[in-house]
């Protein structure tokens, strides 16, 4: 059994904005979500200073967004606390089954799959929890830790919140983990274990404590994301979620449902080699694989939604494996890089550029590379530049190709395609 | 900060997600739908708050929510 599997919601959630219509709007206007993020050491612990770049999400703005969604603010009741991991899932996930016109359809009882892609757990329970351990030895901590703060509680949530009873969980590979989970979803679909799937990714890792280990792993930037470009620095953090509704075809047709698109193809590989720096031979077997996968020709012009972390070490090694793969037909391609708009969402990122692509597919016009600062020898690429005007770039292309190549090797490509 | 009866609602209001108007007295934990892990964020609010520490076995599905604010009250300091 193999079934074509189908999109039919998005929803998203970052520093851009609350929803896909404001993030488009920001991302068409060539503007970015990266910030200064500047946190003064109070009295007594001069550690506990925050002072760099970041894209963060508006909290108030997302809580109330979910709210409405709700409708009513009961129903958020048996969820108990939420963590901003879980605020954001829960946001971009019911605007996606919204916009598929799903909230309450009987599909989403036990044919349904939720896959949430996520990094880390919830970094801010965790870190008021330590918080009061550590530094201020008190011996108990907020009885919700556990439950808030599980890597897992985004899925939950998610099912309690739409009523979904079929498999239910996250996945985690880093920053490729929301394209691992929008890849197995496909296959849940396609084997016929499921005929929707909600999947995606989420994440909130702008705390103290992981930006502090961010820091240390010496991979971040201290003034933008400049991917591909001359004089780069390294990567920016953000934060948010990103959801798509997968279908059967014949499930969405059945139910007059409007088609977006297709995920057409997903490869995935692991370097085996090492924790942080990327492996080209490891990317490029991805990539081939959801060629394969989709079976759709690297000659195909498309759109390639780049990893492009803005990284010493990624990017160089990003651009040789896409002109290896691609050569020549490459110049028909666009390639764009929009962790340079809305910052690296790590578990949720891959979900987001996704989305983004897919949502350029359809209007035409690809985000521009932001921040760019003239070609890096290194790093040979035609990027979508806002050169002429800062808007985005036309584009006419009908597939998407949507890289992620996380830390520790695990490499996950997504294909994607406008309806025939 | 002093405990007070208004104090100790406002708490339980806030961790079990209720509009502090129905919290009547002679509710109990289980009619309320108030789990056993919003009692025990309650308890720990109250201690963190209040200082007052309080035995959760002395508390069950039945008790109402007159009988945690007498059982929080009996053992502030006065």
């Amino acid at each position: 059994m193999s079934r074509k599997v189908v999109l039919t919601g998005f929803g998203c959630v970052s520093g851009l904005g609350i929803g896909l219509a404001q993030t488009w709007r920001k991302l068409a206007a060539g503007e970015g979500a990266i910030r200064p993020w500047r946190r003064e050491a109070p009295e007594g612990h001069p550690a506990w200073r925050i002072d760099g770049p970041a894209a963060r999400v508006d909290a108030e703005a997302c809580r109330m967004a979910l709210e409405q969604a709700v409708g009513d603010k009961d129903d958020l009741r048996p969820l108990g606390q939420l963590d901003p991991l879980s605020l954001h899932a829960l946001t971009a996930g019911l605007e996606a089954v919204e916009a598929a016109g799903l909230r309450g359809h009987p599909s989403l009882a036990r044919r349904t799959a939720i896959l949430i892609g996520c990094g880390s757990g919830g970094n801010a329970t965790m870190d008021q929890a330590y918080e009061r351990l550590y530094a201020r030895d008190l011996a108990k901590v907020h009885p919700q830790t556990i439950p808030a703060s599980m890597i897992s509680a985004p899925a939950s949530h998610l099912a309690m919140v739409l009523g979904v009873h079929g498999p239910t969980f996250v996945i985690a590979s880093a920053c490729a983990s929301s394209a691992h989970a929008l890849g197995e979803a496909m296959h849940m679909i396609r084997s016929g274990r499921a005929d929707v799937a909600i999947a995606g990714g989420s994440e909130a890792c702008l705390t103290l404590g992981s930006w502090t280990a961010w820091s240390a792993v010496g991979v971040m930037a201290d003034d933008t994301c400049r991917p591909f470009s001359k004089d780069r620095k390294g990567m920016v953090l953000g934060e948010g979620a990103a959801v798509v509704v997968l279908e059967s075809e014949d499930h969405a047709q059945a139910r007059g449902a409007n088609i977006l698109g297709e995920l057409a193809g997903y490869g995935t590989s692991s370097d085996a080699a090492d924790m942080t720096a990327p492996d080209r031979e490891g990317i490029e077997t991805a990539i081939r694989a959801a060629h394969e996968d989709a079976g759709i020709a690297s000659e195909v012009p498309a759109l390639i939604s780049t990893h492009g972390t803005g990284t010493r070490l990624n990017d160089p090694v990003e651009a040789a494996a896409i002109r290896a793969i691609y050569g020549r037909s490459l110049e028909a391609s666009t390639v764009i890089a929009t962790k340079s708009a809305h910052g690296h969402l790590i578990g949720a990122t891959a979900a987001m550029e996704f989305v983004i692509g897919m949502e350029a597919l359809a209007r035409g016009a690809a985000p521009p590379v932001l921040n760019h600062l003239g070609a890096a020898p290194d790093c040979d690429l035609p990027l979508a530049l806002a050169e002429a005007s800062p808007g985005a770039v036309p584009i006419d292309h009908r597939v998407l190709v949507s890289n992620s190549f996380a830390f520790g090797g695990l490499n996950a490509v997504l294909i994607g395609r406008l309806p025939s | 900060m002093t405990v007070s009866k208004e104090a100790i609602l406002g708490v339980i209001a806030e961790e079990s997600g209720l509009d502090p108007a129905a919290l009547r007295p002679d509710a109990t934990f289980e009619q309320l739908d108030i789990g056993s892990l919003d009692v025990a964020s309650t308890l720990f609010i109250i201690e963190d708050k209040f200082g007052v520490e309080v035995d959760p076995d002395k508390l069950d599905p039945h008790s109402t929510i007159a009988d945690f604010v007498d059982l929080v009250m009996r053992l502030a300091p006065s």
